[in-house]
Formats: C-alpha cells, structure tokens, sequence
C-alpha cells in the first residue's frame, strides 16, 4: 500500500469495546496506543498483535485478529495483513516453547544444518511442526542480527548463540 | 535454304515418327492415372480436409473455447459459444463450423493453442440435406475419435516443421 | 498544490505542467504512453508495479513517473535505453509468476497485461523453476477470481478503501507469499465491488454472470444510460448477436467519473429471461389470448375512445424515458384526462399545490463533494443510490459532516455526526426537532429539541454548502408532504439546499414530460387525480406503462383492486402474473437497451441514447407504440418519425430547463400517521428497484437481495414472544401473509421491517403501516 498519511477509515466502529478481550490485555493495548497521537491508535496494532498472541499461547486466531481490529478501529482485513505480513505472528499453535532456528548464511556455515539435524532427531519434529506434548516448536528464521554469535537460535525472549549439539540439548534440558 | 531442308524432312514424315516414338515411350511404362475410386492417390500429412475436435488421451476434449479459431477465420466460418462447465472450466456449448462458408486455408488449425481444431486427411463427404453442411461439436469431435490415431501421427511427423 | 505552472521536457518535446503534479499525470495528458498497471487517476498512488519507470536526467536510477513530482527544467526520457531496460526488466519480473493461461482467461483481448507485454516483454522466458499457485477464493456472485493472475498491483485494495469505503480486499503475506483476497472467505458486501472488475488490470478479477461468455473482439460496443437510479450513469453497453453480454462504465466526471453501481453492472442479465413479453396480448372472452398487432391496437384504442372523459387514468414508471412519458402524457390529455402520475410508490400527495417546477436534486453531483453539511433523511444512501453516496462520502473526506434520521440503524461508509434511529411515524417529530432547533416552522409539530437536534441544526446552520437529501423512505412516508416541508424549513433557515433522490431513472424528467396530474408539459397547469386517487378509483381504464402492480406501486393491494375494476391497457416489457391477471390488451414494448430514448438526470442533465440491440420477438418501443395508438384514437400531433423528434418537441415546449426546488403555499399538512402498536419500515430493497434489476439473477444472489424474513429485533421479538427462525403471520388492515422471522438488532423496538417491491409483501397494503403478528 502506499505511504499513508491519515488514518485508515473505519466506519462501524466497535461499541461494547469493554466486551473485547480480557481487562488486563486491554490495558496493556491502551498503554500502547497512548505513545501515539489519538487518531493514530492503529499504530499499536503490531504490539496489540503481540500481546494478544503471548496471552493466547503463542498464536493468533481470526476471532482474536477481529477483535484487535475493533479494538483500534481498524478493518479487519487490514489487521490479517499486518499479522500475515511479519513471521513473528503465529495463525497456527504452537508448542509451549518456540525454538527458532537461524538459517541464514552466517549460521548455516556454522553448522546450524546439524544442529536442525540434532533437534529433528531429538524432538520428532520438524520446521513448522509442534511435539505431540505440546512441550516444543520448530520455526526456521531468517537472520536474527546475531552473526556473530553463529550459530544461534531463539527460544522466547531468549538468543542462545554459539550453539553445539552438546549445548542444545542442554538448554532444551533446562526447559520445562 | 532453310526451307528446302524443311521441305525433304516433311516427305520422310520424320515428325510423326518423332512423335510416335514418345507415345511408344510411354505406353511401355507405368499410367500415372488412377483408377479412382478403386485407386487413391497418396495424401500428405499437411492435407487440409474435413475438420476434426480432438481429445487427449484420458478422453478430455481438448478444446477450451479460446475462440481464436473463431476469430482468425477468414470466411467467417466457426461460431462458438461458451460457458463454464460444472467442474468450472471452461468449454464450448457450441462449435459449429459451415462447410460452404469453409474455404480450407487451416488458419484454425494453425491458431489452435491446444492442437484440437484440425483438418484430417478426410476429402470425400457430401451433404444431402440443407443444414447438413454445418459441422457440430458433436459431429466433429466424433470424427477426431474415428482418426484419433492417424491425426496424431500426422502432428508427430509434422513436429518439427510447426 | 500550487497553480505555478513550469515547463518540463519529455523526449526531447518541452511541456507544460503544474507544480506538485506527478509526472505520470503530464505525460498522460500530452499522450506520451507510458506503461503502468497500478496507477490509476481516482486511486491513490502506490508505485509498486514499477512498470513506470523512466530515465530522468540527473538521476542516478530510473524513477516512476507516477510517483515522481515534476520539477521546472526536468528533462525525461520514456524510451532511452536506460528506461527501456528498466521497463523490459520490470516486464520480465512481472511475467515469471503470471500462467500464461491467455487463451482460457476472460481478460485475454483486453488485458493490460498483454499488451504491455507485446510492446515491452521477451519473446522467450528465461525462467524455468516452479511459478506460483494461488487458492481462489469465492467473494460472492458476482467477481470470478482467478488469484494466479494477480501482479499484485493493489488497485483492487485501494479502491476499496479509498473509494468504496468498506475495505474488503487485502494483501496478506509477504513477497513471494503475498496474495489479494478476503482472508476470511466471504462475498464482497460493497454495491460498487463490480468496479475492481474494471480495475484489475489483469484477469485475477473478471465478472461472474459474464464468465467464458464472449470474448472482448466479439463485442460491439454502444453507449447508453443506466436506467436504475436518478443519478444516470454513462455505461456502454457490451453486445454481441443482438444479446447485451455485459455493461461497463463510460467515463463521464460530472456523472459517474468512472464508476458504476453493482446494478448499473449487472441488471443486464434481466434483459433476457424466460418471461420477457413477446407478442400482444388481447383479453377475450375473460382470457388473455395472443393477437397481434393491429388487432391489440385497435382494441386499445377501442378502450381509450370508449372511455369517458377524464375516467382515463394513466400510471408510467419512473424510469420510462423521457419521450415515453411525453407521449403517454399527451395521449392521456388528448383524451380529455389531467391523470398521469409516475409517483407510484408515493402515497402522501397533500403537498401536491405547493410543488415546485421542476424538482430535483437540489444539487449538481460534483458540488454534493464541497458540502460542508449532509442532513440524510429516510434513505440507505449507500444501497439506495451508491454513486450519490460516493459524493457524500467524499464531502466527508473533505472534511464535511454528514447526518441522518433514519427508520433503521443502517451503516453508512463514512462516520455520522448525528445519527438518529426512530420509528417511521417517529421521523417527523425529529425532523421539526431540528427545525424548531433552527428556529424554523416546525409545521405545527409540538416539539422540544434534544441535544442530536440541536447539534444537527449547529451543524447545518455552520455549514456554507450543504443539503437536506430526501430518500426513498421519506418519499414513501405516509407523512411525506409534512417531511417535505420540515426539510425545505430547515434548509431554508439554514441557507442550504435541499431534495430527493427520486425512486427511479428519470423522476426530474417525469416532471419535465408532464407526467404528473398537475402540470402539463408545457408548463400549465393541469387538474388530474394523482397515483393514489386514480387508483382509489372510479377510474374506467388505466393505462399502464412499464409498472408491474404487485411490486412497484406504494400498496400492492389497493393496486390489484383497482386493476381489477377497470378495462387495462399495460404496456410491459415482462409477463408478470399480476399484470397478465388484470391486463384486457398487453403490449411487449422495449426495455432500456433495445429502445433509443432520452433519461433526465437527478442534476437535470437531459442524456440521450440509441438502441444497443433490437426488442425480443413482436416487441416495440413503447415511444412507438404510444404515437400509435395517439394515431388510432385520432388524436393531433402524434406524427413524430423517431424519438429524437419527441424529444425535440417537449424540449422546444419547455424552453430552458430549470430545476427548482421552490415550495409553494399549501395549507397544513397535519400528521397523519400515529399508529399504535407494531409498526412496519418498508423501503425498496437495493435490487428490488425496478422489473429487470428484480430479474438479474447474480444481483439476487448477493447478500443484498432480501432474505425473505420479517426482520425485528431482540427485544420487540421477546415483547412478542416470537421465537427467532420462527414463522409468524403478519397483519397488515385485515390483509395478512405468513413468513420466517428473523432477528435484526439494526430495527428499532416495536417495529418490523419488511420491504416493499418484494414477493413477500405483495398481499400486503402500503409500505410503512400499523401492524400486528400473530405465531403461525
């Protein structure tokens, strides 16, 4: 879409907005939209998104999506491009920790095609696919900025860089 | 002089011998004449005779009411209507084509972007009633059946010509 | 943007252009072509097809000429080298994901895509890995998609936001994955979705009911008139063996600009349907048997001369043409009768003395964009005349306020500043709120105003330019003389305009023709019974003109019970059952496409246009067969050779044209509608408008046509203890009809809505009345 300079009309607006989502969710939304001007709160939508996935588990639903779009007075259609667009938003379940592996060239060199090797046998599973206990999910990444680190993954709000094989399954241990 | 050596050739009939020498040449070697329609000349895989609607092997017809046969026709010919069929694609509800408008320039053939309007090898037909003349889907995709396996061998030879 | 003009160089030629003006836009207008696919001049710019791109001296890249700005001295190339390069290079790109799936696409032999591609694309593609495969969604009856096809321009998107204002259509995903759908499969709910159509400039959207029909060489193209709302819309009509194959807008900026309505789009499909009329039809013997010609004529001329004077009334439709109303006017006079009337669905006609000229709509179309203030009454705008709501919602955008009283809570495409939902009998107490907030007459109405009426009268009494729009539910309004007043009062006061929408094509040209009992064509005035009291009778004879009884007349009953106590001549283009039971001579005349006639506009403008294909069977234009029958009974001055001349003669009668909406004196009109209990909104559903929109059979499909059910809320239905999904029966004065329930939270308490115009309510009297329900 082009370079938007006015807000993105929508004209039924949600009345019960005290119906949608849970109280906490909303206020955590109201502390985003009050860092932009009033007319502009469709700008919190990609933090909306987020809380709304976290509280949900880690993945989005379209009755989730609608009422985030009520919620900021956005069309709904606008909400699923957002949530489509960036691959930090799940539309599938996911398990309860979410390992994203780092494909990139940096870590592939690194060797990040046995540490998927290594997940793959140790877990079941592969990219895009949860255990059946619900415990791991398998997400492959474009590159997470931690080149340095290579090979990395994150698992999260956590980058675990450097990885071997040893390494990984002793942070897969340690999670719960 | 040119005219006395003329005059001696004309009293030794030496034209008329010439001339039977050939006929004698001939009548020894093999007529080219047939003895149609006991005999049929042979026909090249080019040949633009009566019109055919093919269909692919798993009995698909291959037509999809392109229409550019319809519109590249220089006679005015074909007429074709069309519509979605209930698995949605689209095909023909009517391709009719009028033989006396027909002039067999096989610029239909040539349009067709799936090979399923062509003219066979076919030459001999006739029409004993009005309105016999106008070749249906039905007529023509008959006839693709019928010569199914020589029209395919005539697109094969001509494969690499096309 | 400034008015600073420069000067600019393209390709060597030195231009003349406006500051701030993309480069796009000059090029276009000195005829330079450059390609593109996803500019386009009424959307917004998005420069993401990149098809554009042209060399601009100084830069170090190609830049796209539509979304780069015009600067004094800038020198352009469209077909240096470097430019070619970039535009072949963008045609590459766009082709590696687009089926060459021509010879099976509808848009082949109209495609941008195509043509582009002949003049900037390779012969051969260098690209052999897999392409893309989109999964087609179903958005409804009337768009085909074929997502494949998509280049991902984003007109559709836009079009949706920027100017259908229900933004439907989105682009989800990313880069390879990104694809234009609903998301969320459903049909498309915009009355102008058929536009993307147009948009598209590939075949990823094509048109439904037109699918694999014909191809675009086969058509021959003539230009008409849309003949559903007042607003008349410039289409041209696809044709192809004398069947009009599908209609398309006809650029016209102060009309249409280049849209057109869902059903301006697709009405076309009633033009052939089983029971177009096709011969004449006499009634002998108490049965309707098939005559032709001469013989139906000269039993309708029979009837006519039979007639007493002034026992001969004459109903025409709205939407009949100018040159037919004339006539039929002039027939219905020479016959020493005043009564012809097209206001078939009014049923208040005691503000008759006070009418103005010539009504109209108040204001010119463009203009509605500046108002500063829009005071709607008793309409759906944006179902009930979306390219009129297209303006209004532009003036929103242009920061103007819209407001409206409504009978039912109905969504608007733009915010409303004051929206108030009342009961139809309800509707003249809020409108003399607002008047008497102005401290305007309120017309005798006792009322205080509240806040929303007193903010409407801020609003409209700030405002510069503005209206009061009258819509079809004021026009069918028991009170509606009284609604008529109170919104010239309040305009008055407040120094805006006001008018109606009119019911059909040519409602300003009706007054214009003399099809009204009290004004003659040439201006005089005349003395004849208006719709109601013809048909309240005694009338001896009607004549009937393009109107089916059972849907298009204010209360299908009283319409039926009339027909039936008088001698009917009809001339219909459609077989209705209504109609064939009453008729005693039935004449098929054309409709809009197969006859040359004139439609005056809600503006005034007076359109003219030819037949695009010739009537089915016997069947003439009804201009044709009105001079006829003018022939038969004798009559002066029915020697006209084409409708041209018709027009020409009521336009030399009329001399200049000029709307007025000036009310004159008329006594009180006191409120006549308090009913008590239940009361029923009517209103004309979007597509049950008029005989051939009720035939379109992809219109009927959407989720626009009306379900069928009785619609009421929660709460009334609770009060009433119907069960929702349950049937009830209605009653309507003694008149009852028994159908399914169903709840909707946008009708006020106490109230039902069901519409006039549709089968359901067709045993039923007028539109808004006192009703009760009974379980079935």
């Amino acid at each position: 879409m082009s370079l938007r300079i006015e807000p993105m009309q929508r004209v039924q607006k949600a009345e019960n907005k005290d119906e949608l989502l849970t109280p906490e969710i909303r206020a955590d939304i109201d502390a985003w939209i009050a860092k932009y001007p009033e007319e502009w709160k469709q700008s919190a939508c990609m933090a909306a998104l987020s809380i709304v996935q976290d509280a949900n588990g880690g993945s989005l639903t379209t009755a989730l999506m609608d009422q985030v779009a009520d919620y900021l007075d956005m069309p709904p259609i606008a909400v699923y491009e957002v949530a489509t667009f960036y691959s930090m938003y799940e539309h599938k379940p996911v398990g309860r920790h979410k390992i994203c592996l780092c494909t990139n060239v940096s870590c592939m060199i690194n060797g990040s095609d046995d540490i998927y090797e290594h997940l793959r046998t140790r877990l079941g599973i592969g990219f895009g696919e949860v255990t059946t206990d619900g415990r791991f999910s398998l997400k492959e990444v474009e590159c997470l900025g931690a080149c340095g680190g290579a090979p990395m993954m994150q698992i999260g709000h956590n980058y675990y860089e450097n990885l071997t094989l040893t390494l990984v399954d002793q942070i897969l241990d340690g999670l719960e | 002089m040119n005219k006395i050596v003329s005059y001696i050739r004309s009293l030794f009939l030496f034209e008329l011998f010439k001339g039977l020498s050939l006929t004698g040449r001939y009548m020894l070697t093999r007529p080219f004449t047939l003895e149609y329609p006991e005999e049929k000349a042979p026909v090249s895989p080019r040949f633009r005779g009566l019109h055919a609607l093919r269909r692919y092997p798993n009995g698909e017809e291959r037509c999809i009411a392109c229409k550019l046969c319809e519109a590249v026709c220089p006679a005015l010919a074909i007429t074709i209507e069309a519509e979605p069929r209930d698995d949605g694609s689209r095909r023909t509800t009517r391709y009719d084509i009028d033989l006396f408008k027909c002039i067999y320039c096989g610029f239909c053939e040539e349009s067709c972007p799936v090979d399923s309007i062509v003219e066979t090898r076919i030459y001999e037909y006739h029409f004993e009633e009005r309105g016999e003349q106008i070749m249906t889907k039905d007529k023509l995709l008959a006839i693709g059946d019928q010569y199914e396996e020589q029209l395919a061998a005539d697109r094969a030879a001509q494969a690499t010509v096309r | 943007m400034t008015d600073e003009t420069i000067t600019i160089e393209v390709d060597g030629c030195s231009l003349e252009a406006k500051a701030g003006q993309m480069l796009i836009e000059v090029t276009d207008a000195a005829g330079i072509s450059v390609p593109r696919f996803c500019y386009h001049k009424h959307l917004s710019i998005a420069a993401n097809c990149r098809m554009c791109l042209v060399e601009v001296e100084k830069a170090p890249k190609p830049l796209p000429a539509c979304a780069t700005p015009v600067a004094d001295g800038m020198k352009v190339f469209t077909r240096s080298p470097l430019a070619r390069a970039a535009q072949k290079g963008t045609m590459e790109f766009l082709l590696i994901n687009h089926p060459l799936d021509c010879p099976i696409c509808d848009q082949g032999g109209e495609c941008e895509l195509q043509d582009v591609a002949v003049g900037y694309g390779g012969d051969v593609s260098r690209y052999t890995e897999a392409k893309r495969v989109v999964r087609d969604e179903d958005i409804g009856p009337l768009i085909a998609t074929d997502m494949t096809r998509c280049i991902h321009c984003t007109r559709c998107v836009r079009f949706g936001g920027e100017i259908a204002g229900l933004r439907e259509l989105g682009a989800t995903g990313r880069g390879e994955h990104m694809r234009i759908g609903v998301f969320v499969e459903q049909a498309l709910n915009s009355e102008l979705s058929g536009n993307v159509i147009d948009l598209c400039p590939v075949g990823a959207l094509t048109s439904k009911p037109f699918r694999f029909a014909a191809r675009s060489w086969e058509l021959i193209q003539q230009d008409g008139i849309a003949p559903h709302d007042g607003v008349g819309s410039n289409v041209r009509l696809h044709v192809r063996r004398n069947e009009v194959m599908r209609v398309v807008p006809k650029e016209n900026d102060a009309v249409n600009q280049t849209w057109i309505s869902d059903r301006d789009r697709f009405s076309y499909q009633g033009l052939q349907t089983d029971d177009r009329l096709e011969v004449p039809m006499l009634r002998e013997n108490g049965r309707l048997r098939e005559a032709d010609w001469d013989e139906a004529l000269q039993a309708a001329a029979r009837i006519l001369l039979d007639t007493p004077e002034g026992n001969l009334g004459t109903l025409v439709s709205p939407s009949a043409t100018l040159e037919e109303l004339f006539l039929a006017g002039k027939l219905t006079r020479a016959l020493g009768s005043d009564s012809i009337d097209h206001r078939l669905r009014q049923q208040d006609f005691r503000g008759d003395v006070a009418d103005p000229a010539m009504p109209w709509l108040g204001r010119r179309f463009a203009d509605i964009e500046n108002n500063e203030a829009t005071l709607i009454v008793g309409s759906w705008l944006r179902k009930d005349q979306p390219l009129l709501n297209l303006r209004v919602r532009q003036s929103v955008l242009n920061g103007g306020v819209a407001m409206a009283i409504n009978p039912a809570d109905l969504d608007f495409n733009y915010d409303l500043d004051v929206d108030v939902v009342c009961k139809p009998s309800e509707m003249v107490q809020e409108l003399a709120g607002v008047a008497a907030a102005l401290g305007a007459s309120t017309e005798g109405i006792a009322v205080t105003p509240d806040e929303a009426h007193k903010t409407a009268a801020r609003l409209l009494q700030q405002a510069g330019k503005g209206m009061v729009l009258l819509g079809s539910a004021a026009l069918m309004h028991p009170d509606y003389a009284l609604l008529r007043r109170l919104a010239a009062n309040i305009a008055r006061a407040a120094g805006i305009e006001w008018g109606s929408t009119g019911f059909g094509a040519n409602d300003t040209g009706a007054w214009l023709a003399g099809a009204v009992p009290h004004r003659r064509a040439d201006g005089s005035a005349g003395q004849g019974k208006d719709a109601k009291s013809m048909l309240d009778g005694p009338s001896e004879t009607l004549l009937l003109l393009g109107c089916e009884p059972d849907a298009d007349f204010a209360d299908p009953q009283r319409t039926a019970g009339a027909l039936g106590s008088a001698k009917v001549i009809a001339l219909s283009s459609y077989r209705s059952d209504a109609l064939l039971a009453a008729a005693d001579v039935v004449l098929p005349v054309a409709t809009f496409a197969e006859t040359s006639g004139t439609l005056v506009n809600l503006q005034g403008d007076v359109q003219s246009f030819v037949a695009a294909i010739t009537p089915p069977g016997e069947a003439r234009p009804a201009w044709k067969v009105l001079r006829v029958l003018g022939n038969l009974v004798d009559a002066d001055g029915f020697e006209h050779n084409s409708s041209t001349e018709v027009r020409d003669e009521l336009l030399q009668l009329r001399g200049q044209i000029q709307p007025d909406n000036t009310l004159g004196e008329s006594a009180e009109c006191p409120q006549g509608f308090l009913p008590a209990g239940l009361q029923r909104i009517g209103g004309i559903p979007m597509y049950g408008l008029d005989a051939i929109t009720r035939r379109a059979a992809a219109l009927q499909a959407t989720p626009d046509a009306w379900d069928g059910t009785l619609r009421l809320n929660a709460a009334t239905a609770a009060g009433h203890s119907i069960e929702p999904g349950g049937r009830v029966r209605l009653v309507q004065d003694g008149l009852s009809v028994e159908l399914p329930v169903s709840v909707d939270e946008r009708v006020p308490d106490d109230c039902v809505w069901l519409p006039a115009a549709v089968q359901e309510s067709a045993g039923l009297g007028c539109s808004f009345a006192s009703v009760s329900v009974e379980k079935a």
